[in-house]
Formats: C-alpha cells, sequence, structure tokens
C-alpha cells in the first residue's frame, strides 16, 4: 500500500541532470539504518561500506547514519544503547567485522538488531575472495535490504545492455554486463555492426540478442561464462526480439520469412518453430508473462503501434489488445507479480515509461522526458531501469516504485537497452 | 585461477550448510553464503564483409534514397521520381543487383523500428517488382533506427533518416 501511494509522487518529480549515480528523490518515510564501522582492515571496511551505502540509498526506502552521525558507536552488543538510537529516530543497527584468514580468503559477518524490540535480529556471514569485494558488498546490501522490508533485494543481480562508440568515425558496439549499480562492466560482445534486443535467459547463465554482424538482423545465444553461442535459426531473411519462455524451454522471436514481421515460438530442444501471428501489419516485442501462459506483443494491426496479448494456453485465442490511449505503446513488460504491464507511451511528441496496472482503466505516466525507452524491471518488481537520451548522448536511468529515481554512472559513448538479470544469489 | 577454484569449493561447502536457523526463544535469523561466482568471456564478432558488386554499375545507385514519414512505409511522388531511374537502369544492365536497406529515425522502439525498416524496404521493392524486376535481384533488409545518417535530435534530421537507401 505504501508504494502504491508513493507512485503518485513520481509523476511529478522531473529528473536532474549530475553526471554520476546520483539520487534525485527517496521515500517520504524510509527505514532509518545506523551503519557502525565494520571491525576489521579498514581499507576493506571503507569499500564495502560506500557499496553498501549506495545500494542501499539507490532504493529510495532508506536513511543512513554513520559513525559521524551517532550519538555513539558501540564496539559489541552490550555496548548499544537503544535509547540513544531510538531518540535519533533510528530503526536497524548494523555492526559487523571483516575476517582476512590468508590472501585469498575473506568473510564478512554482519549482525542486524532492531531499536525496536531492543534485540538482534539476524547474524550473516558471507565468503568470498578480496578481489570479488563489490559482489560482497552487493550481498550484505541484500541481506540488510531482505531482513528491513521483507523483500529480495536486487543489489546481486546483474544488468545487460548496449554500448555505441564512435572511434576514428567508426561505431564499436558491445553488449556489456555489469553489476546492478552500473560498476563491474565486462564485454560479452565486440562488433562493428549493430547489436539491439539483449535478453537474459531465466536462470541468468545466457543471454539471447540480435546482431547485424553478418549485415543482417539474426538472433544469437551466447553463455556469459564461456562465450560459446550459436545462430538460433538459419535462414535467408531477418530475425530478431528474442525473449526467453520462464521456464527457459522456449524462445519467442520476430521471422520476417512471410514477408512481414510475425511472432513465432521456437523449441530450444527440438527446433520446432511455431507460428504464433498471422496478421499483414507488424507484430513484434514479444515477451512471455511471468507465469508463462501469455504473450505480450506491439502491433501495428489497429493502425499505430499497440500492445495486444495472446493466451497461450487456449487455441487459436484471438490477440487481445491491452493499450488504447494515445497513438504509440510498445515494448511492454509484465510486472513479475503479473498485476500490470510498464511501456513505452506517446504522449504529445514524448516518449515515456508508463505503467498499467491490469485492474485500472487509465496509464500511470512514469516519466516525463523526451525520449525514453527500453524499460526493464528488476526481479523484484520494485525498480523500473530504462534509457534516456539526453543532449543526444544515451543514458541508463532507473526509478523506484517507492518513489526514488537515480542515474547510472556515466560510461564512454551511448548506452541503451538494459535488461535486467534474474535473482543471482 | 586458483583463486576461482578455491571460491568454488566454499560455494559448495556453504550450500551444503547454507541454513536458515529461527531460534525459537528470539527469533533471531543466522544465515551464511558464499558470493556467486561467474566468469565473463569476451567474443569478438566475426564481421563479414558483403560481396562488393561491380564499382561501375553500383556507382549509378549510390545516391539512390527515398524518404519516408513517421511511423509510414508508402512512396511519394518524390520518391516514384527517384526509382524510376533506378528501375530503367536495372533493366539497362541486367547484371546489377541491389540491395534495399530500410531505416527509421530514433524515435519509438528499436524493434518497431527494425520491422517499420523493413516495411519501407519492402515498399521499394514491391516497385521494382511491379516494374517488372527479377525480385531475385533485390536484397531486402533493415537497419531500423541504428544506422541514422544525421545525428541530430530533431526533424531535420529525423527526415533525413526515415528512408530506404538502394545499394
Amino acid at each position: 500500500m505504501k508504494n502504491f501511494l508513493l507512485l503518485f509522487f513520481i509523476i511529478s518529480q522531473s529528473i536532474h541532470s549530475e553526471l554520476v549515480l546520483e539520487i534525485t528523490k527517496g521515500s517520504d518515510d524510509p527505514y532509518s539504518i545506523a551503519l557502525i564501522n565494520f571491525k576489521g582492515s579498514k581499507n576493506i571496511n571503507n569499500q564495502i561500506s560506500s557499496v553498501v551505502i549506495n545500494n542501499l540509498k539507490r532504493t529510495g526506502e532508506f536513511r543512513i547514519l554513520e559513525d559521524k552521525q551517532l550519538l555513539s558507536s558501540p564496539v559489541n552488543q552490550e555496548d548499544i544503547n537503544f535509547d540513544e538510537f531510538r531518540l535519533l529516530n533510528v530503526d536497524f543497527i548494523v555492526m559487523g567485522s571483516t575476517n582476512q584468514e590468508d590472501r585469498n580468503d575473506l568473510s564478512v559477518t554482519y549482525e542486524i538488531y532492531s531499536v525496536n524490540k531492543r534485540s538482534k535480529i539476524r547474524t550473516s556471514t558471507v565468503y568470498g575472495i578480496p578481489n570479488r569485494l563489490r559482489q560482497l558488498s552487493h550481498y550484505i546490501s541484500d541481506g540488510i535490504y531482505e531482513e528491513v522490508t521483507g523483500m529480495k533485494g536486487v543489489a546481486s543481480t546483474r544488468l545487460l545492455y548496449v554500448t555505441e562508440q564512435i572511434v576514428d568515425g567508426n561505431s564499436i558496439f558491445k553488449l556489456v554486463v555489469a553489476d546492478a549499480d552500473g560498476e563491474n562492466e565486462q564485454v560479452l560482445l565486440r562488433s562493428r555492426e549493430p547489436i539491439i534486443s539483449p535478453s537474459w535467459s531465466p536462470n541468468s547463465k545466457e543471454v539471447a540478442y540480435v546482431s547485424f554482424e553478418t549485415g543482417m538482423a539474426k538472433v544469437y545465444i551466447q553463455n556469459i561464462a564461456t562465450g560459446t553461442r550459436e545462430l538460433v535459426i538459419e535462414n535467408s531473411s531477418q530475425i530478431s526480439s528474442p525473449s526467453w519462455s520462464p521456464n527457459g524451454k522456449f524462445l519467442s522471436l520476430t521471422l520476417y520469412q512471410d514477408g512481414n514481421a510475425e511472432i513465432y515460438i521456437l523449441n530450444l530442444k527440438n527446433r520446432n518453430l511455431t507460428r504464433l501471428t498471422n496478421h499483414y501489419s507488424i507484430d513484434t516485442e514479444s515477451v512471455w508473462s511471468p507465469n508463462g501462459s501469455k504473450i505480450m506483443f506491439t502491433s501495428g494491426r489497429s493502425g499505430s503501434p499497440q500492445l495486444y496479448e495472446i493466451n497461450l494456453r487456449k487455441s487459436n485465442s484471438k490477440p487481445k489488445r491491452l493499450t488504447f490511449e494515445g497513438n504509440y505503446n510498445a515494448k511492454g513488460s509484465y510486472l513479475p507479480n503479473g498485476d500490470g504491464i510498464v511501456f513505452v507511451h506517446r504522449k504529445e511528441d514524448n516518449f515515456q515509461i508508463s505503467l498499467k496496472y491490469f485492474n485500472e482503466n487509465f496509464i500511470r505516466p512514469l516519466t516525463n522526458s523526451r525520449l525514453d525507452e527500453s524499460p526493464s524491471i528488476s526481479p523484484n518488481g520494485n525498480v523500473i531501469i530504462y534509457a534516456i537520451s539526453e543532449d543526444g548522448t544515451g543514458l541508463l536511468a532507473g526509478l523506484t516504485l517507492s518513489g526514488a529515481r537515480f542515474r547510472l554512472p556515466v560510461k564512454i559513448g551511448q548506452v541503451r537497452e538494459p535488461s535486467w538479470s534474474g535473482f543471482l544469489r | 585461477m586458483l583463486n576461482i577454484k578455491k571460491i568454488k569449493n566454499i560455494k559448495t561447502y556453504s550450500i551444503f550448510f547454507m541454513v536458515i536457523l529461527i531460534t525459537s526463544c528470539s527469533s533471531m535469523k543466522v544465515t551464511e553464503e558464499a558470493v556467486y561466482d561467474s566468469d565473463i568471456s569476451t567474443v569478438e564478432a566475426s564481421i563479414i564483409e558483403e560481396k562488393e558488386m561491380n564499382l561501375q554499375t553500383k556507382a549509378v545507385f549510390t545516391n539512390a534514397t527515398v524518404y519516408f514519414e513517421f511511423d509510414k512505409f508508402n512512396l511519394n511522388s518524390k520518391s516514384l521520381q527517384t526509382l524510376k531511374s533506378a528501375v530503367s537502369a536495372m533493366k539497362n544492365n541486367k547484371s546489377i543487383r541491389i540491395t534495399i536497406a530500410g531505416h527509421a529515425d530514433e524515435r519509438g522502439t528499436r524493434e518497431y523500428n527494425l520491422a517499420l525498416g523493413q516495411r519501407r524496404a519492402d515498399a521499394v521493392k514491391d516497385y521494382f517488382v511491379l516494374n517488372g524486376i527479377n525480385k531475385n535481384r533485390i536484397n531486402v533488409k533493415s537497419y531500423g533506427e541504428e544506422r541514422p545518417a544525421a545525428y541530430g535530435a530533431d526533424e531535420n534530421s529525423y527526415s533525413k533518416n526515415r528512408r530506404a537507401e538502394i545499394n
């Protein structure tokens, strides 16, 4: 209910234009957390706390107090004076210690105390190695988030996106995977030809994307760890817009072999193709509903792009139109709980990210700049990441349903088409 | 390499022992976990160059580009003028094969624009075929909004990008 109400505030907020990760708006009623300096290596602890603070602040649901803002810095459980923390309106206290037994071994133990209950509510240990310190910090962030909000955190998840950089007059396209905070970028594919429509397999071990490397749009599947990849269908026409079924067994695609964009379902095991749409206008951008029973897609059949849905459980199910406001509604995705859809909506000359709940007959604009596109929803359903264009530069921005807004750190060149992984932790 | 192996061992160990204990007296949660470990490999796409056709015959078409309205793929009278000369050149020289590449401006979604670019290229192809050119001499593809001719974010640039290029 809290999230639901706060959503109304999002609409009136405009995005400012600082250059680094920034939180422009948070919840009106955040959880207050006192993060006490961890025991152990100061250098390691500083790195951990900066990542954790960033992660928690980005959700918009937390106010973080560090040692210097507190009345005391307890070292052990016995030192905690809960009344002092109550005075500062602190809801939870997080203490911890890092332990490094040898060069390759690092573990962090953290404890969460409830000021209200005046007791410890959680003790967690995360094992890692020093060069995975950021990932370890993401795990701590998610542990805190989960304990405090009761929902799974997404700090330890990953983003997939495309970058374009112009070098000596030629474009270099990269398919990149990064931590959810935009750091720790690693390149999956580098090409001189465009790459579009990246998407994760449900287990987040593979990605599908469209590459123009042969001179024509084709869909590839690539294993992240090994780099092994395959062209999913070999034919002489374009193939694009891949989307994995939730069980990982099927890939929906747009094929152009019929002389027009039509949606097909490819069985990844036996390679059988089933045609899903049959219309002379454009049908593309298919996505599966969270339970795999429906496919939503963009179609021009009404004369302008609109979102439609096909029920896969009924044979010969007719596409049901989902959007009616305006003359451009496209690139839809389902909320993970299946309650609604997020998509690109044209309002006058602007393209904005919008949300529609199935039990409402109106759409909720979530952004208000000129050219927002490619929304992708976090696996916990709380955050939407999307691409924006500012002075001709493509950047990634995010918003949370609790009302926070943020930007991911600016990279060199154009950044576009973010796609959020599933839970990895 | 050693590090990775080590963490994998820890992972196995901790999954085995990953316990969430809820003690009856204080409802305190205890967890243990190891960080997810995954390596990442980078792939270089090998670019297959298109077969270059005879430069002389190709030159005839170098600037054959037709333009479209937003979210439209119908040919206007100016486009028909441009295409007429292309058709006669193809009739005069039976060895000419062409590729028609459709494009869109940056507004709207990328996949829809890819499909729209295809419709634009197809509209041009249909014109050639209607005017007696064998469809086997024509190759069609779309770049959607991925290869703009002009980089500005205004109608002047957009109108240059909503195009089909004949080569």
